[in-house]
């Protein structure tokens, strides 16, 4: 019963991985990825270690998501204009 | 066990997991909306399990979640935008989400704040419940009413 939410935050992780894996379009894969860290970080509060779940919080909220999604939006840009925005990150 | 943590686990289990599924499956409106619904969970989740486990200490993450999760939603409806335009939330699930983003985080904070008694992680607490409230009305709206982001003309 006590491991009753380390069970349900492993089997979301693995839900989420799954289908973070089986989405093709990188724009939505980065929104399924943003929903794999939040479940990381229940799984890592779940096993007690508050100081990871923080850190896969503050990386895999904003961060990842805003990488992923400024790197396509570069390379689409790139590829329907030429280039036309390569000055800028 | 206590009743803290099994409200989290059926938090986790009747919140979270639909919302998975919701962003995994469906329009891109729709993904955006429950990764949003998503975060706001998770924070919940986690403000109950720091009740839950008696670790007052792990209310931070709870904060750092209320912060950065309208963030990381203002990150989608800002990149996104012209999908996003092109096919907005219906005016339903944008009503939804208005009164989830201001019904959830009361239904919570107010028996933790009750269980917590007045102190320092009272105020911690109600802090972080107007921070999650707030914050995902805005990123709500900024999601289903475009209008309310400065958008570049020359976007798509």
């Amino acid at each position: 019963m006590a491991d009753l939410l380390v069970v349900l935050a492993l089997t979301l992780v693995v839900a989420a991985a799954t289908a973070a894996v089986l989405t093709r379009d990188p724009a939505r894969q980065a929104l399924v990825l943003a929903l794999l860290g939040l479940a990381l970080a229940v799984l890592f509060t779940a096993l007690q270690s508050p100081d990871v779940a923080l850190s896969q919080l503050a990386v895999g909220s904003a961060l990842t998501p805003l990488m992923l999604l400024l790197t396509v939006r570069k390379v689409r840009g790139r590829g329907h204009r030429g280039g036309r925005k390569r000055g800028r990150a | 066990m206590n009743g803290w943590l099994l409200a989290a686990a059926v938090v986790l289990a009747l919140g979270v997991a639909p919302a998975l599924w919701g962003a995994t499956t469906g329009p891109l409106r729709r993904r955006v909306v429950a990764q949003n619904v998503a975060a706001l969970l998770v924070c919940l989740v986690m403000l109950l399990l720091a009740q839950g486990y008696a670790r007052p200490s792990y209310i931070d993450l709870g904060l750092v979640l209320a912060v950065l999760g309208p963030a990381g939603t203002l990150v989608y409806a800002r990149l996104l935008a012209a999908e996003l335009a092109a096919d907005p939330p219906t005016a339903r699930v944008t009503r939804a989400m208005t009164v989830l983003s201001a019904a959830a985080p009361p239904l919570v904070v107010l028996p933790l704040c009750v269980a917590t008694g007045p102190g320092r992680s009272l105020v911690k607490l109600l802090l972080i419940g107007a921070l999650l409230t707030a914050g995902n009305t805005i990123s709500g709206r900024a999601v289903s009413g475009t209008t309310s982001l400065p958008r570049e003309a020359h976007d798509g």
